[in-house]
């Protein structure tokens, strides 16, 4: 499942795609989501794949963003099978499968290449209140902090001879209290000292707090963003000569 | 009589990092172990597998003869008490009542045996007074010790201690201290991981040192600590009173075990001044 | 001659006069009437039993009590000429630094350089000032190497460091640390206190240590203070302190060579001076 998962979580990587402006990346992501939805052929989304696929080499993610794939394959053959038993064809069952799919590694594509420090900044840019932004980075970043927290108490319970695994459904539910609670006091407890750290250095002092970072986009960036809209402006406009929607 | 064995162990987390590599460790009926090292080197991996936490990626561990492969961690914990650091991560009941008595449920304990076990134990560990308060009221060393009750309730062979002097003052590690005493002379067999080589100087346990996933020393603490080679390789600290023995131009044949020991050494270097 | 007897400067830089503060839902006060001077350039151990009021007289020095913690609060805090309870926090944040027991707890970005900017953003410093004091910073905690990495690819003691960057960084007068090395092993212990005795001597950081393990900080403080139920309860050199006969019944972790030291001295051997360290004691009892 954490294997799983990783097709979602940002790894630092040095390659001509990473070093565009987040921003732009964001754009491109956004470009294959909107392309994808718009796809009308199984040939269209396995071009577009396809594309995804070339630019996660190239972003040397092609790994993770499997990862991200056969984490989704359950649902893309959930999604195939009740099409499939609504009736709805062969093909069209494949399609939306497909889909499924295209959409999600062009997601992951964003997510496993971009940092939550630049997402934090993209967050910024687009004007979203401060304190949600920082909300949504702390969330991000003690993630692996409170799942080593839930393992180390499954661990200290199993060891006062808790099976979780055993016995009817209720009880296996009432397994789960010795984990969750103290779970949840420790988080209380990390979100208090938090909170102590952030007023120690400042948190909220100015209402316009300045940035180590600057997004600064380049004659690169601007040139990646020109040719991939020009590119995505052609796919959709093909996409929309020979089926038009409504 | 060897109750855990560790033979040719190694362990490799799923991420793929290498945490023990080649252990081999019996522990005896009754020993008094303590584990040292830096963080990382590997022994709170070594300990997850004393109770089947952990199972060996190659070689085996057997704890009373069973390989801990062929069983249950919660079967295993019956013979196996280990306390971890953080009390936080184990505490969750309402009571202090019912968070001692949490474990026995779970070994299918008869009520008349919880109920006796229950009392003995909140009164060993002088939590009498809060048996009915809900456990998150106590203070940290109290806390420290409720995670001692809960597992000596239900009287394991082996008792595993996880850094059990960590943030505590120095009349919590002289109660510690106690308690481990009556642990050695009813014959349990304890295992101590800790950092705190002052601590464990006076006690003078088996030591064994790990370093990068492996044991590199095993053997009795007075001489595993004389050799700053290996303890600086495996950065380990040397005690203060070793230290001081170490300096001395002149000096006993062993090394002080305690204050006292040194005290009466150096008193007998010279006549004794007069008063004042 | 050690550091320590060359004296910090006599300039009182943090001064609490007759301070009492109860939290809202306790019947006792936390802190009972301390008086307590620090001077610039020091460096003060805090001991005590576990829920002797430590830890709340730290959060009064800070100003986390009264602005965060609301309770009944008597008496004054002066910081670098600055009343707490009248300064707001942002200010207060460049003059007291407060690094806490668990490291995880205070880094919140995702490498080690944003989050050593955390406070410096938090206070609007332009862009190119704050790539200098970051830098510095994270030159002096030793972790320049590590300025791109994340949380979670640090250990524990480059964790500390960070936090400790990410506070130096603000160029407080004084730090304030909550058992910094609690959860560290002892050669990593070493080496941060190691850095702060740095800290202490090359920048005149002033600062106040809560810790239990004495035998590390010992070697490189000006004075210890010990409290009990809230109170002061001693107070003056390390040395003189740790020789006190009752400094073991308030729960001080006393380092063996101090215990060695005092129990000959009622003897009635006297050694020269109470040790900092193991082998200054091997040499005086060489001397005997």
């Amino acid at each position: 499942m954490y294997w799983l998962s990783g097709g979602f979580v940002f790894k630092r990587v040095v390659s001509p795609f990473n070093r565009l402006d987040p921003r732009v990346r964001l754009l491109i992501a956004a470009e294959f989501f909107l392309l994808s939805l718009m796809a009308q052929t199984i040939w269209q989304i396995v071009l577009l794949v396809g594309a995804i696929l070339a630019i996660s080499a190239v972003a040397r993610s092609l790994r993770r963003i499997g990862r991200a794939v056969a984490f989704s394959g359950v649902f893309a053959l959930f999604i195939f099978g009740v099409n499939f038993v609504l009736g709805l064809g062969l093909l069209h069952a494949i399609l939306y499968a497909a889909r499924f799919l295209a959409i999600i590694s062009s997601t992951s594509v964003f997510f496993v290449t971009t940092s939550p420090d630049e997402l934090e900044q993209i967050m910024k840019w687009m004007g979203f209140p401060r304190d949600v932004v920082f909300a949504f980075v702390t969330a991000v970043r003690f993630i692996p902090v409170v799942m080593l927290d839930a393992s180390q108490i499954m661990d200290a319970q199993k060891s006062r001879g808790l099976e979780f695994e055993k016995g009817s459904l209720l009880k296996r539910a009432k397994n789960l209290v010795p984990i969750l609670v103290p779970l949840v006091v420790n988080s209380v407890v990390r979100s208090g000292e938090l909170a102590e750290a952030m007023e120690s250095r400042a948190y909220g002092s100015t209402p316009r707090p300045t940035s180590l970072y600057a997004m600064r986009a380049t004659w690169y960036d601007w040139a990646a963003c020109v040719l991939s809209l020009a590119l995505a402006t052609a796919a959709g406009l093909y996409i929309y000569h020979h089926f038009p929607f409504g | 009589m060897t109750l855990i064995e560790f033979r040719d162990v190694s362990y490799v987390h799923p991420g793929g990092a290498a945490a023990l590599s080649g252990v081999s460790l019996a522990v005896e009926s009754g020993e008094t172990v303590a584990v040292v090292g830096e963080n990382g080197a590997g022994k709170t991996t070594l300990v997850r597998h004393t109770n089947g936490l952990l199972r060996p990626t190659s070689g085996s561990v057997t704890v009373g003869g069973v390989d801990t492969r062929k069983t249950t961690a919660a079967a295993l914990s019956r013979r196996v008490g280990v306390a971890f650091q953080n009390p936080d991560h184990q505490i969750f009941s309402e009571s202090v009542e019912s968070e001692v008595t949490f474990a026995m449920k779970n070994f299918g304990f008869d009520d008349a045996l919880v109920s006796r076990r229950l009392d003995w134990a909140l009164n060993f560990f002088g939590l009498e007074e809060y048996r009915r308060s809900s456990p998150l009221v106590l203070s940290g060393g109290e806390k420290k010790r409720l995670t001692l009750a809960c597992i000596l309730a239900w009287d394991p062979e082996v008792v595993v201690l996880d850094e059990p002097t960590v943030g505590q003052d120095a009349l919590q590690k002289e109660k510690l201290a106690q308690i481990l005493g009556m642990l050695r002379s009813a014959g349990k067999t304890v295992i101590l991981v800790s950092h705190d080589v002052e601590f464990l100087w006076p006690i003078q346990p088996r030591l064994v040192v790990m370093s990068g996933g492996r044991v590199v020393a095993d053997g009795e603490m007075a001489t595993i600590m004389s050799d700053r080679g290996l303890l600086e390789g495996a950065r380990v600290t040397q005690p203060q009173l070793l230290r001081t023995y170490a300096g001395l131009s002149r000096r006993p044949a062993r090394p002080f075990l305690d204050v006292l020991g040194a005290r009466d050494w150096v008193s007998g270097l010279r006549p004794r001044e007069g008063e004042g | 001659m050690s550091a320590r007897t060359s004296g910090p400067g006599r300039k009182t830089l943090a001064s609490v006069e007759r301070l009492s503060f109860r939290y809202p839902d306790s019947a006792r006060a936390a802190v009972r009437d301390v008086t307590l001077e620090v001077g610039e350039g020091e460096v003060v151990l805090l001991a005590g039993p576990s829920g002797c009021g430590k830890s709340t007289l730290l959060r009064c020095i800070n100003g986390l009590i009264p602005h965060m913690y609301h309770g009944e609060y008597q008496g004054r805090v002066v910081v670098g000429g600055l009343e707490v309870a009248k300064t707001p926090m942002s200010t207060l944040s460049e003059n007291v630094g407060f690094l806490f027991q668990n490291p995880e707890n205070q880094i919140f970005m995702f490498s080690v350089e944003r989050d050593v900017a955390f406070g410096l953003q938090n206070l609007s410093v332009p862009r190119e000032e704050m790539r200098t004091r970051v830098d510095e910073a994270m030159r002096l905690l030793g972790v320049s190497n590590l300025a791109t990495r994340a949380p979670h690819e640090l250990s524990d003691g480059q964790k500390q460091r960070t936090a400790l960057a990410g506070v130096v960084a603000m160029r407080p007068r004084l730090v304030i640390l909550d058992e910094p090395t609690s959860l560290l092993d002892p050669k990593t212990a070493l080496e941060v206190a190691e850095l702060i005795g740095r800290l202490n001597r090359e920048l005149g950081i002033t600062f106040i240590i809560v810790e239990h393990r004495l035998e590390l900080l010992v070697p490189l403080a000006h004075r210890l203070v010990v409290m009990e139920g809230g109170s002061k309860v001693l107070d003056g050199a390390p040395e003189e302190v740790l020789s006190d006969p009752r400094v073991e019944s308030y729960g001080v972790n006393v380092p063996p060579i101090s215990r060695l030291y005092t129990s000959l001295a009622r003897d009635g051997i006297r050694l020269p001076r109470n040790p900092s360290t193991p082998e200054e004691l091997a040499q005086e009892i060489n001397d005997l």
